[in-house]
């Protein structure tokens, strides 16, 4: 495989068997159709490319800037893509929640522009919604953008129509799967691939998954949000399930631990959805069936996602010398000095004082003579042992004496022969009236 | 298309009631001596509750170890029975006019309790120095002003806060919606200056923003921002002590959130035309249908919250600083920075209620029963503020009243009107699901709305009476009222003299 350019890369992904010990469907061949596979790790590299590459000569020739509400895939591809020929690319979106992938954007070279969380009290001086202003902005713009609109553009449903569909029949050896799942989010990818199967075959049957109302699986919308969307149409769908987070996160370890397949949520919610949707007919089942799924993207931007709600996968051992571990005697054996004793302690006999507080609070104002290690770094240090002699006295400071106590019981079981906790923290130096400075 | 399949419950919207308001309004034998003696509409509020509240965000703030005051914010209700009980807790009062800044003294805040905020006249900003309350600036020309007065009338140096605006993000841009109030970020250096040139007359305390969105990320951002400007502060040798970080923690109003996620779902079907109308013509609540699509946005307050007052604002601490990364709470702490804050609406949650008579119920051309109350939408804002939720029905007890006009038992969808002669004159502009058709005679209580639903808006359009207010109190276990203004927090030694 030799290419010109990395978009040539795009769709010819491949369609995976999902083994049976897995689903444990008996009648039904259950495939998977690797779209995380895709360049730029998504399914939506296809509609992004679709929707810009033939506008993409004049949008150069002009210096368009490419803009598109998204805070996802869509927005990863474009801002590659836009990045490639040059261009600068921006996304307007209201549902930021992943920060890896937000972070990614950044990286990409996007400009990403969250829209205002909801009035407490309500305006009705307030315009209209904001996203009608993002469309209102981009048409009184009189030009200089390239709008892509992923929700209403016919060519990101062509995509699929053209590529993912008829791929998926090439890689059936022509025949149309019976049941076809996939995750609705800008509908684009299901009503594309459903129509091209439907062409080959008009009963297949279609199901499309949405999330929980009050749940959030990137990429998918709620049964109210596909409202919302130009490229929904009911009559696409024979049916339309739920999935929870939960479930779709089910759905990804599956996937990921059995498969090799190191899908995101979305593709967890498929999988999930389609095995859920497809055992009770399996049950009845004489024939063969066919089934298809999409697995939209990869895994690893969704970490902080997945940590949130399941944090008990990331389960670390316990590790040496951690505060996590003192007990109440360990805290009770811990030496404080109040404020007066500490001014004397300082003056005779020069201890280390160490500020645990944040460096910006440090600057700001501190003890004269005191070193910062903020306390996130303190108590990396103390994983390997001392950062000093045991025989240096240590005046340990935090803002209220809480942290610094606990920090000065774990010095004296590590053998440090004088560390002592200043007694109501910075404040308290403060309250009493010592001084402080600020260099 | 295949729905999930729906219960068979209608689509109540019922309200959150804590064991004290549930416990007032389950006084149904008082409620209507109440209404019987001091007419309809009646508000009652519920004092105790309020110092509850206050106990409830003073926790938070030990939680983080962190010193400052709670300002009540006075607008969120007119009521001195809570005015002069929050008086005997340790909060203190956030006062937006020259007269809400007399009623707090005349309730028993002393000026030093007092902070003065939003728009102000010369008479305001006069009375607010003269009792050394804290002076909420909302841009540089108030500050001069300010100096101004104090100088020519020889008062003492008045504590001002520095309210802010404008806030950009790092990282992707957090867009806010802009405000006409404070003074905008990029103007912050030339409003030191002039604080600088004053402080003969001003004494800095510190920084504020009041950011009217239910957004976390916003607010951490602006926090943020406050804190980095008081360095400034720091740096240019002035002394502030606190950020102030204004309210609008929210309120949970809503018992079930299965019951405002499947309304809100039914009510976009409704503006699509799939399902028979839930509102009054089809209002749309801020969405509208465009060719089978759904566009506009709801504007309602999210009725249903996981996470509302202190245990937004606990939120909101634990967050990190966007680009000092620390937990907002640590930051403040670690700089020696007290938290201010300014809850109005969450202060007063489960405070109070509006209770209406049934005046008439009858029942349109096209089926759809009418219930007549005997007070306006004026004189309970929910609606006005999108606050979705159903009132409760409070029977007469006594069977004398006339048989209902249908005889209808069963869960019912009725609409309300009121008692202007308007035909805007709605209380809500949705169907609300009640248990039964209410009769002539009954009392439909409107609970929760002591935060801006209850006398906000109240007017004498009409000459429609305004709503008398009621305080109601437990003493030995049993229920006690006062009118608002005979009510004082010393109701206990009084009784025992």
């Amino acid at each position: 495989m030799r290419y010109d350019s990395i978009t040539e890369a795009i769709g010819d992904t491949p369609l995976v068997r999902i083994d049976e010990q897995v689903h444990g469907l008996r009648n039904i061949d259950l495939y998977a159709k690797l779209e995380m596979l895709n360049p730029f790790g998504s399914v939506k590299d296809r509609a992004a490319w679709q929707m810009t590459r033939q506008a993409l000569p004049a949008a150069v020739e002009r210096g368009d800037t490419i803009v598109e509400l998204s805070s996802g895939n869509t927005a990863k591809a474009l801002a590659l893509i836009a990045g490639m020929h040059g261009l600068p690319f921006r996304s307007v979106t209201n549902r930021m929640k992943v920060p890896e992938v937000k972070e990614l954007l950044l990286l990409l070279g996007a400009e990403i522009e969250e829209l205002p969380g909801q009035a407490e009290c309500l305006d009705p001086t307030d315009p209209d919604d904001p996203l009608t202003r993002v469309h209102r902005m981009l048409s009184e713009a009189d030009g200089g953008y390239l709008h892509t609109d992923q929700y209403y553009s016919a060519l990101n449903t062509q995509a699929h129509l053209t590529g993912t569909g008829p791929e998926i029949l090439r890689d059936l050896d022509g025949r149309a799967p019976d049941h076809f799942i996939a995750c609705v989010g800008t509908a684009g990818s299901s009503t594309g691939v459903a129509a091209a199967l439907r062409a080959g075959d008009p009963g297949v049957e279609v199901l499309g998954l949405v999330a929980h109302k009050s749940d959030f699986i990137p990429g998918i919308r709620t049964i109210d949000e596909v409202h919302e969307v130009g490229l929904f149409d009911p009559a696409t769908y024979d049916a339309i399930e739920s999935v929870t987070s939960d479930e779709a996160i089910d759905g990804m370890l599956t996937l990921i631990r059995r498969c090799g397949l190191l899908a995101g949520p979305t593709g967890g919610a498929a999988y999930y959805g389609a095995v859920r949707h497809l055992r009770s007919l399996d049950a009845e089942l004489t024939g063969r069936r066919t089934a298809v799924f999409i697995v939209c993207d990869r895994v690893e931007s969704y970490l902080s996602y997945i940590r949130r709600r399941r944090p008990e996968l990331f389960n670390q051992p316990p590790r040496p010398n951690s505060v996590a571990t003192l007990t109440a005697a360990d805290l009770a054996a811990a030496r404080a000095v109040d404020v007066e004793a500490a001014r004397k302690w300082i003056a005779a006999e020069r201890p280390l004082v160490v500020d645990l507080r944040g460096p910006f609070a440090y600057a700001a104002l501190h003890i004269e003579g005191s070193i910062n290690i903020v306390d996130e770094l303190f108590d990396e240090l103390l994983h390997g042992g001392l950062p000093f002699s045991r025989t240096q006295p240590v005046l340990l400071a935090c803002p209220v004496g809480e942290k610094s106590l606990a920090y000065a019981a774990l010095l004296t079981r590590m053998g440090h022969r004088d560390a002592r906790s200043l007694a109501g923290g910075v404040v308290g130096w403060r309250d009493a009236g010592a001084p402080l400075v600020r260099d | 298309m295949q729905q999930p399949p729906l219960p068979d419950e209608p689509l109540y919207l019922e309200p959150r009631l804590e064991p004290l308001l549930r416990s007032a309004l389950d006084s149904t034998g008082l409620l209507h001596t109440l209404v019987d003696a001091l007419g309809s509409p009646l508000n009652v509020v519920l004092p105790e509750q309020l110092a509850e509240n206050v106990a409830r965000f003073r926790a938070v703030h030990r939680r983080h170890h962190l010193s400052g005051e709670i300002y009540f914010a006075h607008k969120a209700n007119r009521s001195s029975a809570l005015v002069r009980q929050l008086a005997a807790t340790d909060a203190g009062i956030d006062v937006a006019s020259a007269a809400e800044l007399q009623h707090a003294l005349g309730a028993g805040f002393t000026g030093p309790r007092i902070m003065a905020t939003g728009p102000k006249n010369p008479e305001f900003l006069w009375l607010a120095a003269r009792v050394g309350a804290t002076v909420n600036l909302d841009s540089q020309a108030e500050l001069e002003q300010l100096s101004a007065l104090v100088r020519k009338q020889g008062l003492p140096r008045v504590p001002v806060l520095l309210r802010l605006s404008g806030f950009r993000s790092p990282g992707t841009a957090v867009l806010s919606r802009p405000s006409r109030f404070g003074t905008d970020l990029a103007e912050s250096a030339a409003l030191l200056d002039a604080v600088e040139r004053h402080q003969d007359a001003i004494e800095l305390t510190g920084a504020a923003y009041h950011l009217d969105t239910v957004g976390l990320p916003e607010k951490a951002v602006a926090l943020e921002a406050c804190v980095r400007v008081l360095d400034e502060c720091r740096r240019r040798g002035l002394r502030p002590a606190a950020v102030d970080i204004g309210g609008g923690f929210g309120v949970n109003y809503l018992a079930s959130q299965a019951q405002w996620e499947r309304y809100t779902t039914e009510l976009s079907e409704s503006v699509l035309g799939r399902r028979p109308a839930l509102t009054w013509q089809r209002h749309g609540y801020g969405l509208r249908a465009e060719s089978g699509r759904l566009r506009g946005a709801l504007s309602l307050y999210p009725a249903h919250r996981a996470v509302a007052a202190d245990g937004y604002l606990d939120e909101l601490l634990s967050l990190d600083a966007p680009s000092l990364g620390r937990p907002l709470a640590t930051l403040l702490l670690e700089n020696l920075y007290d938290l201010h804050i300014e809850p109005g609406r969450a202060l007063v949650d489960q405070c109070g209620a509006v209770l209406a008579k049934v005046v008439e119920v009858r029942r349109t051309p096209a089926g759809e029963p009418l219930v007549r109350l005997d007070l306006n939408a004026a004189d309970v804002g929910l609606e006005q503020h999108g606050v979705l939720m159903d009132p409760l029905l409070v029977p007469r007890q006594a069977p004398a009243h006339a048989p209902a006009p249908t005889g209808a038992g069963g869960a019912v969808g009725v609409y309300l009107v009121g008692n202007l002669c308007l035909e805007s004159d709605l209380i809500t502009r949705r169907q609300v699901f009640l248990p039964e058709l209410p009769r002539a005679g009954d009392l439909l209580a409107f609970a929760n709305t002591a935060g801006y639903c209850m006398d906000f808006t109240a007017n004498r359009a009409m000459r429609q009476p305004i709503a008398r207010t009621a305080a109601l109190y437990r003493e030995s276990g049993s229920w006690r009222w006062r009118l608002d203004d005979q009510y004082w927090p010393v109701h206990a030694l009084g009784e025992t003299r």
